[in-house]
């Protein structure tokens, strides 16, 4: 090799600079008019897939809501439920049959019309394949049968209401091409037929792709917008920044002060709307160890936190503190105002510490809590080390602790770690998430029924801080067979009176759903004014009534 | 030959190390990925569904032994398997979206990289007290101290968002259609100038002193002060007898840096949205995807081997000296 080999590479880089350069004058070319950009998911490449049936694949948005539709909608912000490709549907005396009337005149984007056959099918699959079923369907479904062309109707092996939600919200597959795939589970449905407002792949590259109007739509002249494009941003970071450029019209994505990152940038168009319709977030006890096992502990740890700053630093003021119930904002027409009262959710130090004297753990001569037996009482706080929010509101917790006298420590896993942890129970103290349904049910069912609580070191799928008390779990099981919503409120006010009564998890904040949009392009965004969906479109299904609602701005 | 075949097995015997460590190494890691995937949607998928999921990914509970043989047999047959991060795509087609873009940037940039450093260093060492020598040499090796992605973070935002000289994103515009055209190709090279700009000077320093240094005990030597009295050209006894045999440590360890690329370039192709393997990487190993980690680190083990036989091959060509050993 001659080394003068190397002036190869030198020659051709400047070349193309040179290149790069001239090209660089261009001007950019125009956007397609009428197409919307979304940030959903945060990917580097896009992989294809539209399979909208297995939850644990990663589809691409909004195969679940968009692509193909599910037979009502539910809408947080009323607690209604909005008829979608059903118009109706009926429970029968004895509440072990529901019958949903279809929708006329709703064709699957090849042509072909949408029966009470395809909703029949749909949930033959979730039978015959278990991994499809993520509601669990079939744990309380006995059969599912067409009864002419537009009524479907179920038959529950119990009586078991909150089904319902499960049955409204799957999305409906075409019989006519799932009945050739041969694995439904492993299929990636390149070239998806479905019944919503999106359904032709127009482009499909590793950074980008479009997804073109359903031709055969069945609301007349919807949907406005002719397309939605999807640029592949593999952080928040990239999303956030085509945001604020204006590349993107519509995003999901946690923004850094956003009023001054975003909104102040053009306040004209630039909204951003995160109402607390988010999951709960908790600093869980693993009440299976002492001292945790005492009400008056858990009940101390929460009085001794100042939720209001915590929010301030933690979420840059985004939320609010919670309430005794922990119920986010979709719940509050359920919320009892008696429980919400509860005292040991407000900061009140010397109660706190009150209580702790009470339970026996009482300060040393160096001002440091003891356990009765003499150990000195330290704590370990587990969060994920990534999580720059969460890591935040444990340097608070842990300071706000300390000031009652214990030893708390912030330790920091990574992801998959702290999850296990969790999961098996191995911790002290963590923070994480909780589960949520159209109804309180699932996030009580998982804070304090003894169903769901896993012995420790089994995986658990919630109730990590193994906590179950029989007098909820009556309230949550008769919850379950009852059907005027009168009564089910009642319950449901039982409920979380024992919630607040036995504080069996330290509820911290309610998560924000996060939403943006500009209007530059495209109006009919749902905003605080006019709450007809959740803004962020990660919420399924609302998403289907954000697309079918947004069309582009007049010229 | 023999010596080429001695190389070969010992590749092979690399590689099959590697693969081993490649299946156990993931395994030894706490927490298990239908966990991860099932936390990923924080709550709303019912937790029942998370025996189904298990399932559905064929997790076995079968002795390690029994995994690692049907690992191999798939390896052997080309068969990756599922992602279960991108479930149900095949781990060769997630990988396939990434890997040329990895393979252009950051092959791109090391062979630029190599090539500009190994000249200076030629000329800093010739030149020797010059310039080059006093200020160059020590800048670059300055920027080569700042890690990749810092470097990118501050290229982006000087000259793509501040100047706006640059785009800030992707390896092409997504409005063009990829084709074999002008435009396409004048877009891509747009793109990846930023990007392959801050490896390249992240790593120019390394290559710029080693060759320096090499070059400078190599001017020393009784052969080139044969050369000089011999009155051959300045720019011959340079390149011809210098730069050829200082160039050898170097070209070894190009070798290394050619297979490390593909995983060093991570953090720059996050920064810029490049869509290349490096999220790949993090993503699989957050939701703790063993078979694209598998397949990922098959990818950059192979790699690191292939260039690496490369360079031997190389160097049997460049120094004489090896061929006599062999």
């Amino acid at each position: 090799m001659k080394p003068a080999l190397l002036l190869v590479p030198v020659l051709v880089l400047v070349v193309v600079l040179l290149v790069a350069c001239t090209s660089s004058s261009s001007e950019p070319r125009p956007r397609q008019p009428g197409t919307l950009f979304v940030s959903v998911e945060q990917q580097s490449a896009w992989v294809r897939n539209f399979n909208p049936l297995f939850t644990g694949a990663g589809a691409r948005w909004p195969t679940r809501a968009g692509v193909y539709e599910c037979m009502e909608v539910f809408l947080p912000s009323s607690g209604e439920w909005t008829p979608w490709l059903a118009t109706a549907h009926t429970w029968s005396e004895d509440h072990r049959t529901l019958r949903f009337t279809l929708r006329e005149g709703v064709r699957w984007s090849d042509g072909r019309p949408f029966t009470a056959e395809d909703v029949a099918y749909t949930f033959e699959l979730l039978e015959k394949h278990p991994a499809l079923d993520s509601g669990g369907a079939w744990r309380f479904l006995e059969e599912v049968r067409a009864e002419g062309t537009h009524a479907v109707a179920f038959r529950f092996s119990r009586v078991y209401i909150p089904g319902f939600s499960e049955l409204a919200h799957q999305p409906i597959v075409p019989r006519h091409v799932w009945e050739k795939v041969a694995d439904p589970v492993t299929f990636t449905n390149p070239e998806p037929v479905g019944t919503g407002p999106f359904t032709q792949v127009n482009v499909f590259r590793n950074q980008v792709y479009e997804m073109g109007r359903n031709p055969h739509y069945w609301q007349p002249g919807k949907p406005a917008v002719s397309a939605l494009r999807f640029l592949a941003f593999p952080t928040n970071d990239q999303a956030n920044l085509a945001l604020v450029e204006g590349e993107v019209d519509w995003a999901g994505n946690f923004v850094p002060a956003v009023d001054r990152t975003f909104v102040s940038k053009d306040p004209e168009h630039h909204s951003r709307w995160f109402p607390l319709y988010g999951s709960t977030v908790f600093l869980y006890p693993n009440t299976t160890r002492p001292p945790f096992n005492d009400v008056r502990v858990r009940k101390a740890l929460s009085m001794a936190l100042d939720r209001e700053r915590l929010v301030d630093i933690a979420m840059y003021g985004y939320t609010r503190p919670a309430d005794a119930t922990a119920l986010n904002d979709s719940y509050t027409g359920w919320r009892d105002a008696e429980a919400a009262n509860g005292a040991w959710v407000r900061h009140d130090e010397e109660a706190a510490n009150r209580l702790m004297d009470e339970a026996g753990l009482a300060r040393g001569p160096d001002g440091l809590r003891r356990m009765p037996d003499g150990q000195p009482l330290e704590l370990e706080l587990e969060v994920v080390g990534g999580w720059s929010d969460w890591v935040r509101a444990g340097q608070v917790l842990v300071r706000d602790l300390r000031k009652l006298g214990i030893q708390a420590h912030l330790k920091t896993y990574e992801f998959s770690a702290w999850y296990a942890r969790l999961q098996k129970g191995e911790f002290q103290l963590a923070i994480a998430w909780s589960l949520d349904g159209p109804t309180p049910y699932t996030f009580y069912k998982w804070l304090l029924s003894p169903r769901t609580v896993r012995p420790v070191g089994e995986v658990a799928a919630a109730n990590w801080h193994r906590f179950g008390d029989v007098e909820a779990d009556a309230l949550l099981t008769r919850f379950e067979t009852e059907s005027s919503p009168e009564k089910q409120k009642e319950l449901m006010a039982g409920v979380q009176r024992r919630f607040s009564e036995l504080a069996p998890a330290i509820p911290l904040f309610p998560n924000p759903s996060w939403g943006e949009a500009s209007t530059r392009r495209f109006t009919g965004f749902p905003d605080a004014r006019n709450p007809y969906a959740r803004l962020s479109p990660h919420a399924e299904p609302d998403s289907l009534l954000v697309l079918t609602r947004l069309a582009p701005r007049e010229p | 030959m023999h010596y080429l075949l001695r190389r070969l097995g010992f590749y092979l015997i690399a590689a099959w190390a590697s693969l081993t460590l490649n299946f156990v190494i993931p395994r030894l890691a706490p927490g298990d990925p239908a966990s991860a995937m099932f936390a990923r949607f924080e709550g709303r998928v019912q937790p029942e569904a998370m025996e189904a999921l298990r399932a559905a990914f064929g997790f076995t509970d079968a002795p390690l032994h029994q995994q690692y043989f049907t690992y191999l047999k798939h390896l052997l047959t080309g068969d990756l398997g599922l992602s279960y991060a991108y479930y149900p795509s095949r781990v060769s087609e997630v990988i396939g979206t990434g890997l040329v873009w990895t393979l252009g940037l950051a092959g791109c940039a090391v062979i630029i990289s190599f090539a500009v450093g190994c000249l200076l260093g030629v000329f800093a060492a010739w030149n020797r007290g010059g310039w080059l020598d006093s200020v160059a040499a020590p800048a670059f090796a300055f920027l080569g101290a700042f890690p990749y992605f810092w470097l990118a973070m501050l290229a982006l935002y000087l000259f793509g968002f501040g100047l706006g000289w640059f785009p800030l994103r992707h390896a092409y515009s997504h409005d063009l259609e990829p084709g074999l055209s002008f435009t396409f190709a004048a877009d891509v090279v747009r793109h990846a100038v930023l990007p392959a700009a801050s490896i390249v000077v992240a790593t120019l320093g390394g290559w710029m002193l080693g060759m320096r240094n090499t070059m400078v005990a190599t001017l020393g030597t009784d052969t080139l002060r044969l050369a000089h009295a011999k009155g051959l050209p300045p720019r011959q006894v340079m390149f011809r007898y210098a730069a050829r045999n200082a160039l050898l440590p170097n070209v070894t360890s190009f070798g290394m840096a050619l297979g490390f690329v593909l995983s060093g370039s991570l953090l720059t192709e996050i920064v810029f949205s490049y869509p290349g393997t490096g999220y790949l990487l993090i993503l699989a190993v957050r939701n703790q995807d063993y078979p694209l980690m598998q397949g990922l680190f098959l990818v950059i083990t192979l790699a690191v081997l292939a260039a690496n036989f490369a360079v031997d091959m190389l160097c049997l060509w460049l120094d004489p000296r090896t061929r006599a050993h062999a």
